[in-house]
């Protein structure tokens, strides 16, 4: 019998440290994309079992066992948590994305070099959709940095390029010191 | 140049995809030969205000009705195209 | 006036000062046989082929800004004759012809320069679209060579060979396409003309179009009314405006287009090269400078100036395919306004107006086009009927469906080329 391993998106890339940035991968126990129907009545069983609303666009918040976070129009994440059985599109994400944490002195730094967001105006737990270089990314905004979220097959893409830029900040700072 | 969605807020040009007219919305009775043409291929294109089409594609996904002055690059108002839609029913 | 090797040295070594403008600067008279609007490349050589051609010299060229101030001393001067469909292939043909026996014709020095064009390929699939387009180039006359990797390394031995998700597996070659000097093109046809006896009138808006029972019968103008038996619209990006006055609407949506050009550099580049898997083609012009380009900014717009995530592009792809161009200093960057067509192809053709003729659409690739242009818009213009050339280039070919002229295959729809 073939063994099949499990590898995560970024096995064997993170963790990667230059300067003053980190940046290291998140493994979500569960994706589950969630896009409600009209009637928000049918949203009900979600409040129950993780006792929040659905974010407002652009915000993510803290429910039992995970997190809810708003990622496009008519659309949220949840992250971790389960979720009950819903009359909604729900889709089981899990292994579709792949996800980092960037965070240390330099990460804004570091963001403002490759994504086109005020991401130095970002408060904690606020979400946007936008870029990173070329690539579509959620990028939620923590309390010691940066989650950045891309399709799992740009994982590659995605450490080269930010780890490229840490070096470029790293040097940048090296060098005004 | 900047357009400020209506759903994420202020964001760079970089995140839209530009479709083109907001004659878009306006689909002809299909069969009708001499309106597909219009629909598809005739424009005012105009060197002044304009209506056009845009997908807030790597933000929140939606469809904007952006109202700018094609002389100057200045953004005068943009809109969800589905309210858009909805208005005009 | 025409130009020797005995004058330039006289004037050269008494101080220059013997030198006259080479066209006159006429009032305008209060009519003509035919009025073009547009003093960009186009007008000027469809005044200059209704003298020469067809004898017809009671010609205005009525221009709002100054000869050479749109897109005819914007672009980035490319010159070639590798388009693929019929319609297109043998318009092109008959252009660059028209292209290497230009300074004779003129007795003015265009510049022409058929460096070689190389067009590069990076996957099986670019490769055989482009071998396919190499034969269409043979059957219709022209030049194309087939360059394995070795054969581009040969030609362009500075590129990034290496690059991982774009490897260069070779390149269509053409071998007479090249480069002219842009407004001197421009400038050569208008004194041309003008020794034909053709006006040019520069500082003159057409403000309006005189129609009476559906004939044309003159403009009005920043300068006061001109009769005119015929009268021909070729103003490039700002199409559909004069289009209006004659109460047309034409199947057009105006672009920006930006290029970029470097500091003067020793030369490097021989050929016109262009990055086939991001938006970037470069070549050097005759004073060192890198003059190099990318895509539209894809979104109507009269600015003439762009963005600058369009800009970032160009310097990506331009780094991706050539990372020593990372040494060398941008100078300059500007922009163009762009008449595009929905299937990306020009229009020559008759208007629903008796006597008003339009020659526009030509998108970003029209300075290639400048003598053949003339050439038929004259044709049509004089004879009322279409030259063989230009004969597929028509408007009715958007409204019956029948005919479009799609080069790049990515559907007849105004935000696709
Ligand atoms: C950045 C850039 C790069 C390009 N690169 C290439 C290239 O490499 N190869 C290539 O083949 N093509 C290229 N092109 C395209 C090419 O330059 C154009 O297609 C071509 O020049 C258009 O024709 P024209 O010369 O007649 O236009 P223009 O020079 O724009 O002439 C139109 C004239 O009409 C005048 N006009 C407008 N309205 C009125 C009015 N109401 N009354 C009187 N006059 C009026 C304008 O002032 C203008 O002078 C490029 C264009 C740009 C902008
Ligand atoms: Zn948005």
């Amino acid at each position: 019998m073939v063994e099949l391993v499990a590898r995560t998106p970024c096995e064997g890339l993170l963790p990667y440290e230059a300067g003053e940035a980190e940046l290291s991968e998140i493994i979500p126990k569960r994706i589950t994309s969630l896009a409600p129907f009209e009637d928000s009545t049918l949203l009900k069983p979600l409040k129950t079992a993780l006792g929040v609303e659905l974010p407002a666009p652009g915000q993510s918040v803290k429910a039992k066992d995970g997190r809810i976070v708003w990622t496009g129009q008519n659309q949220f994440f949840v992250l971790d948590a389960e979720v009950p059985a819903l009359d909604a599109a729900v889709t089981d994400q899990s292994d579709a994305w792949a996800m980092v944490a960037l965070g240390g002195a330099a990460a804004i730094d570091v963001m403002a070099r490759i994504c086109p967001l005020d991401c130095a105006h970002m408060t904690a737990s606020q979400v946007a959709r936008s870029l990173i270089g070329h690539m579509p990314a959620i990028i939620i905004r923590t309390k010691t940095g940066f989650e950045i979220m891309v399709f799992r097959a740009f994982a590659k893409t995605l450490v080269n390029e930010v780890s490229h830029v840490m070096d470029a900040v790293a040097a940048r700072g090296a060098l005004s010191t | 140049m900047r357009l400020t969605c209506p759903i994420c807020g202020d964001r760079d040009r970089r995140e839209f995809y530009y479709l083109g007219a907001a004659d878009y919305l306006d689909r002809p009775v299909e069969g009708e030969a001499e309106a597909t043409h219009r629909y598809l291929h005739l424009r005012d294109n105009p060197a002044g205000v304009t209506r056009d089409l845009w997908q807030h594609e790597a933000g929140c996904a939606a469809w904007l009705v952006v109202e700018r002055n094609v002389t100057t690059h200045e953004i005068l108002q943009v809109s969800l195209a589905k309210d858009e839609i909805r208005d005009a029913r | 006036m025409g130009y020797s090797a005995f004058q330039l040295l006289k004037e050269g070594l008494t101080g220059n000062k013997g030198w006259r403008p080479v066209w006159r600067d006429p009032e305008p008279k209060a009519e003509y046989d035919i009025v073009i609007i547009g003093g960009g490349g186009h007008g000027l050589s469809t005044a200059y082929y209704l003298a020469k051609n067809h004898g017809i010299t009671n010609v205005a060229v009525l221009e709002k800004g100054y000869i050479g101030s749109g897109n005819v001393g914007r672009n980035t001067t490319i010159v070639r004759a590798n388009y693929f469909l019929p319609g297109n292939s043998e318009f092109y043909s008959h252009s660059l012809k028209l292209w290497e026996g230009l300074e004779s014709e003129l007795n003015y020095n265009v510049m022409h320069s058929g460096r070689g064009l190389i067009n590069l390929f990076h996957s099986d699939g670019q490769r055989d679209a482009f071998a396919r387009r190499g034969n269409m180039m043979c059957n219709q006359g022209d030049d194309a060579i087939l360059l394995d990797r070795d054969g581009v390394r040969a030609e362009l031995p500075y590129l990034d060979f290496e690059n991982t998700r774009f490897p260069i597996y070779g390149g269509l070659f053409h071998p007479r396409g090249g480069t002219a000097r842009h407004d001197a093109v421009a400038w050569g046809y208008a004194r041309a003309a003008d020794t034909l006896g053709v006006d040019l009138i520069q500082g003159c808006e057409v403000l309006d179009i005189d129609v009476d029972g559906g004939k044309v019968t003159g403009v009005q103008t920043s300068r006061g009314p001109i009769r005119a038996k015929k009268v021909g619209i070729v103003v490039a990006g700002r199409s559909s405006q004069v289009a209006a006055m004659a109460g047309l609407e034409v199947p057009i949506e105006s672009h920006v287009l930006q290029a970029f050009v470097s500091e003067g550099l020793k030369p490097a580049v021989n050929h016109v090269v262009s990055f086939g898997m991001g938006h970037f083609y470069l070549s050097q012009s005759d004073k060192g400078g890198l003059v190099f380009g990318g895509d539209l900014d894809f979104y109507a717009s009269y600015a003439q100036r762009g963005n600058i995530p369009m800009m970032e592009h160009v310097m990506e792809a331009g780094m991706t395919l050539m990372p020593a161009i990372g040494k060398a200093k941008v100078l300059r960057s500007w922009g163009g306004i762009m008449d595009m067509t929905p299937d990306g192809s020009f229009i020559i053709d008759r208007t629903e107006i008796d006597g008003l003729y339009m020659d526009c659409g030509w998108c970003y690739g029209g300075f290639k086009a400048v003598p053949a242009s003339g050439w038929c818009m004259a044709h049509l213009m004089a004879e009322d009927r279409s030259h063989e050339v230009a004969q597929r280039h028509t408007f009715d070919r958007f409204r019956t469906g029948g005919g479009l002229m799609d080069e790049e295959g990515t559907g007849s729809q105004h935000n696709l080329h």
